[in-house]
Order: structure tokens, then sequence, then C-alpha cells
């Protein structure tokens, strides 16, 4: 991932509080900040996945997908994107600041 | 996707040269955003995110937003329209330049908005996201004065009290009329929320009233799960006309508080029109909204594809599969942000996946949800075929009750990543 952060972009991690979408960021992975807050929120009932380790995110979409396990909309979700662009968007979210 | 790579390229390299040979390698550049609603404000910050050095303005004449989403529970009385609000003050804090005021006119070849308070900016890349106007010629009898007699509460805002105190003035017994335009319109199931909602309401404070629904549409989205929340929570309160036994309404009477169909009269003691809409007006004066009054982009970069240099985001823009709502309008501009930093620096941007959810509350306590997600396919974002759908119908335990929560976490979520 980090090898083709570009330079002119790399500048934005330096910021200290700048918000966390990224030029980075694989497809897909500026619409899961929609209900998964980049800044983590008190008392909010979604779970807060920035910083996770890429592979719990990536076994919990598996998960998701197949329907092993019980998801409101996370099942629906996970179905639209396939083992590689799941692996992009976890290591992404891996790569947040918590 | 060569046609429209190569179009993308085209336009960059014809207009765009100077901007370009500019920003190349320093990141900078300028970028007028013109509206501060989900779409525009969600850009100007993802922006400056993005590029720090990058010039962004972003034009809006309202210090405070007034947000749609959760507007439904303010008529039902279960929020209050100070837990709608937002300041741009998130948005400043970013580094966006926050010009106050309306922009009246674009200049597509001379990369210029002309503001309503005389300035005049220049922009290398400029982003729209107006949202929505009423189109007042295409539903004979609703004008602007009729609109403080029949409210349509589909901007939030003094829309959105009136209807509100409308309904509180109303005898028990009363009969509350709604109507649902034909698509394309702002939040799909908006309508549909609300009729749920302002039966819950009626439900508690004139449990004698009824809710008519006369609807220019045979289908309508997430349909059978309203429909069975509505026999279950609100039995023989909600009719739902459709178009083909005669729910189309052809004209409205503002003094009589009457509906018009082809069929009959509906008089209303509360009356709520939801009529046709359109781009936000400064689209078509840009030269972005085609004949339909909606402005056709690119699926990448939602560049439009009438007027290069300009992107067009949220409700104004035709998107393909996605629908008209604030979930859509936040993650289109994410990536028309990182697109727009890829174009300043001369890279083409890659295809994106995005993602929509629209919540919606039968109940305060009662959630269903519907999903997508979208690429650009043959030119159009298309609907990742297996992923999507609504909510289970059946379902067990507290599913409803969880989603609701989901809902407002999801909205307390959309706002932050909004306004910062
Ligand atoms: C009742 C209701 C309920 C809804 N519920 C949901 C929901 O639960 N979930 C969901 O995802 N969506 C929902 N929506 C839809 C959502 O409100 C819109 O899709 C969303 O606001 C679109 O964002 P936008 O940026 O396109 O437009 P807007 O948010 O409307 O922003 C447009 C901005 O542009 C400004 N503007 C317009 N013209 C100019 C100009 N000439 N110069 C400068 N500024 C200008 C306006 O002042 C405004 O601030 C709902 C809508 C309604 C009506
Ligand atoms: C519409 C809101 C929404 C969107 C968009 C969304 N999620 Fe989720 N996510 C949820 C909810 C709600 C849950 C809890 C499970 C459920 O009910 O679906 C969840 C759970 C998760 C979990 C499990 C976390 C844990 O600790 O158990 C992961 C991982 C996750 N989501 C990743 C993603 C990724 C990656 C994306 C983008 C591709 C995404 N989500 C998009 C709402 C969302």
């Amino acid at each position: 991932m980090r090898l083709w952060l570009l330079p002119v972009l790399a500048c934005v991690f330096a910021q200290a509080g700048a918000p966390a979408w990224a030029a980075d960021a694989p497809p897909g992975a500026s619409s899961c900040t929609g209900c998964h807050a980049s800044v983590k929120i008190a008392d909010s009932v979604i779970p807060h996945i920035a910083g996770r380790k890429a592979a719990e995110i990536v076994a919990a979409m598996g998960a998701y997908r197949s329907g092993a396990w019980p998801s409101s909309v996370m099942g629906r979700i996970a179905k639209g994107f396939d083992d590689r662009q799941t692996a992009a968007i976890a290591a992404w979210f891996a790569a947040r600041p918590e | 996707m060569a046609t429209r790579r190569a179009l993308l390229k085209g336009a960059a390299a014809l207009s765009f040269a100077p901007a370009i040979a500019m920003a190349q390698g320093t990141g900078a550049g300028r970028v007028v955003v013109i509206g501060g609603g989900f779409g525009g404000a969600t850009a100007a910050r993802t922006l400056k995110a993005l590029a720090p050095r990058l010039d962004v303005t972003l034009v809006e004449p309202n210090a405070v937003y007034t947000s749609c989403p959760y507007s439904n529970g303010v008529l039902a009385a279960v929020r209050e329209m100070s837990q709608q609000q937002f300041r741009y003050d998130g948005v400043r804090r970013a580094g966006v330049t926050v010009a106050q005021t309306s922009a009246t006119a674009v200049d597509a070849s001379a990369r210029t908005v002309t503001l309503a308070d005389g300035n005049r900016l220049s922009w290398d890349r400029l982003v729209m996201s107006p949202g929505i106007d009423i189109n007042w010629t295409a539903l004979p009898g609703y004008d602007e004065a009729a609109a403080q007699k029949m409210p349509h509460a589909w901007k939030a805002g003094a829309q959105t009290v009136l209807l509100r105190r409308q309904l509180q003035a109303m005898d028990d017994g009363g009969l509350v009329v709604m109507s649902a335009p034909a698509n394309p319109y702002r939040c799909p199931p908006g309508p549909y929320e609300r009729a749920s909602l302002i039966a819950y309401w009626l439900k508690t404070w004139k449990p004698k009233s009824k809710l008519l629904l006369l609807d220019a549409k045979d289908a309508f989205s997430k349909q059978r799960l309203f429909q069975n929340a509505w026999t279950q929570e609100y039995p023989g309160m909600i009719e739902w006309v459709p178009l083909s036994k005669g729910g189309a309404v052809t004209s409205v009477d503002p003094s009589a508080l009457t509906f018009v169909t082809d069929f009959a009269r509906h008089k209303a003691a509360v009356a709520n029109v939801i009529p046709p809409q359109k781009a936000g007006a400064i689209a078509a004066l840009a030269g972005v909204a085609d004949r339909t009054g909606w402005c056709p982009v690119e699926p990448v970069a939602f560049e439009s594809t009438l007027r290069p240099g300009i992107h067009v985001l949220g409700d104004a823009a035709v998107m393909g599969a996605m629908p008209k709502s604030a979930f859509a309008a936040n993650a289109q501009a994410k990536v028309c942000a990182a697109a727009i930093v890829d174009l300043l620096a001369g890279r083409t941007p890659v295809d994106p996946i995005l993602i929509n959810t629209c919540y919606s509350l039968v109940a305060p306590d009662y959630g269903i949800s519907v999903a997508g997600v979208y690429r650009p396919d043959k030119g159009v974002l298309a609907e990742v075929p297996g992923a999507g759908g609504v909510s289970p119908l059946d379902v067990v335990g507290g599913y409803r009750g969880q989603e609701a929560l989901y809902a407002d976490s999801w909205f307390r979520t959309i706002t932050g990543e909004t306004f910062g």
C-alpha cells in the first residue's frame, strides 16, 4: 500500500488532525466511512474499524459474505467486494489511526 | 471505458493545460465548491485533507445547514429542529475558505463563478452540489405561495416547522393527505418514512385521524417492508393509492387544501405535497443540466458530460443506479475529491466502487434499510450484481429495533463525516 503513496499526498498524513480519508484509499473504502466513522464516535453502536488488524477485517467480511456471521447490513455490502478488493480495504483501515 | 478515459484525458489536455502545469508536482490549484450540503461540504473537506496546498472555497449562502435526513422525526415530534442543524466551523477548521453567499453564474470557458456578493472566483476545477429545487411549473396550482398552505417540507427548515405546526393544530379525526412524485426525486423512501412517522404521531395524539398517500408510481423503495409494517403498527390508518388506482395528482387547489386526480378530488385537513423536482437552479445556469432538469456525469470523477471541468455531485446529478441520498452524496464527494486531486496532478483516476445505504424509520424504534454497491459499467454507475438489497421481510426478536439504533449511529456518523 505505502509503496504507491504519492509524494504529493504523503504530506496529508503528516498533518495532525487531518481527516482520515486518504488518496491511497482503495476503491470502496471511502464509502465504508459513511457508517464506520473515521474519527471514533462515543457510544455509536456501529463498530469502529479504523486501526483494526487487517486479518480481522478480512475474516469478518468473509464471514458476512458467506452468511456464517449473521448481520443486518454487512452481508449485503460484503457481497459487493471480491477477495482482492476486500484485502486492499482491510489493509487501508488497518493503517488508519484508531 | 476506453472512450471515457480518452474523453477525460482530452478534456484535461485541452482546457486544463495551464492548471495541470501549475498543479503538477506541487499539489496546488484552485477548486471552488458550490453548495455546502452532504455532497459539497464533504467534497471541500476531503479536497483539503488530500491535498493541503489546494486553494478550496466553499460557496454556501446559509450559515447553518438544516439536514433533511431525520427531519421526518421532527414532524413526529421525536426530534427537535436544533438536532438537524450543523454549522461550517468544521469545514473552516479543515482549511476551506467559506464564502457565505450564493453562486449566481458560472462561466465554464472562462472558468469563473460569479457570487451574489459581487465577487468573482476563478477555478481550475469546479464542484457543484446544489441539491434540488422544486419544479414549480410541473404541478398546476403548486407555486411558492401554495407551499405556504400545502408545505412540501422537502427542503428541511421553515417548511418542516410549518408542516409540524399544521399537524399539531389539526383536529383529531382530520385527514392528512400526502402526494409523492414520479421518479427521479430526492430520497426514494422518504415519502413512505414520512407517512409512517406521521402515522406514529397520529396514533398517539390524534388516534381518530387517517393518512391518505397519493402516489404517481405503482411501486416504491422497500415497499413490502413498509406495507407490512403499516398493517402491523398502524392498522387502517394509512391508505396508499398507486398510479394505477388513480394516485397521480394532476393539480392542487391550495385555497381549498385539495388534491385533484383524474378520478377524484381529495380535501385535506393537512396537506403535504412532495412535488416534482429538478437540480438546483444554478445547475441549469451553468449549462450542466439537460432537458430532464438533472445533470449527466461520467461515472469515475462525476465530471459533467456537458461542461468539462465541472463536477456535479449528489441529488443534482444523474448517477446511474445510485439513488439521491445523503449517504450517496457523501460517498460520491469523497470519490470525486480524490479524482480531482489525481486530475490536477495529471494522473488518470481509477474506477471507484461506491456504497449506498438508506435507513428508514417506520417508528422511532423500528428501522429498515436498503443497500447497494455500485461501480462504473458501460459509462454509468451500475449495481454490482449479487450485492445489496433490503432488510429481510421476516425477522425475529429485536432486529428492527437494532436497525433503528444503527440508523441513529449512521446519522451521527454521516453528519460528522460531512461537517467535521
Ligand atoms: C424528508 C427527507 C428525508 C431524507 N432522509 C434521508 C436519509 O435518511 N438518508 C439519506 O441518505 N438521505 C436522506 N434524504 C436525502 C438527502 O437529504 C439528500 O439526498 C442530500 O441532502 C443530498 O445532498 P446534496 O449535497 O446533493 O444537496 P443538499 O444537501 O441539499 O445541499 C445543497 C446545498 O447547496 C446550496 N446551494 C444551492 N444553490 C446554491 C447556489 N446557487 N450557490 C451556493 N449554494 C447553493 C444549498 O443552500 C444547500 O446547502 C432525505 C431527504 C428528505 C427530503
Ligand atoms: C450502512 C452502514 C455500513 C456500511 C456502509 C458499512 N458497514 Fe460495516 N458494519 C455496519 C454494521 C451495522 C455492522 C454490524 C453488523 C451488521 O449488523 O451488519 C458492521 C460491522 C462491520 C465489521 C465487523 C466489526 C466488528 O468489530 O465486529 C467490519 C469488519 C465491517 N463492518 C467492515 C466494513 C467495511 C470494510 C465496509 C466497506 C466496504 C463497511 N463495513 C461498510 C454498518 C456498515
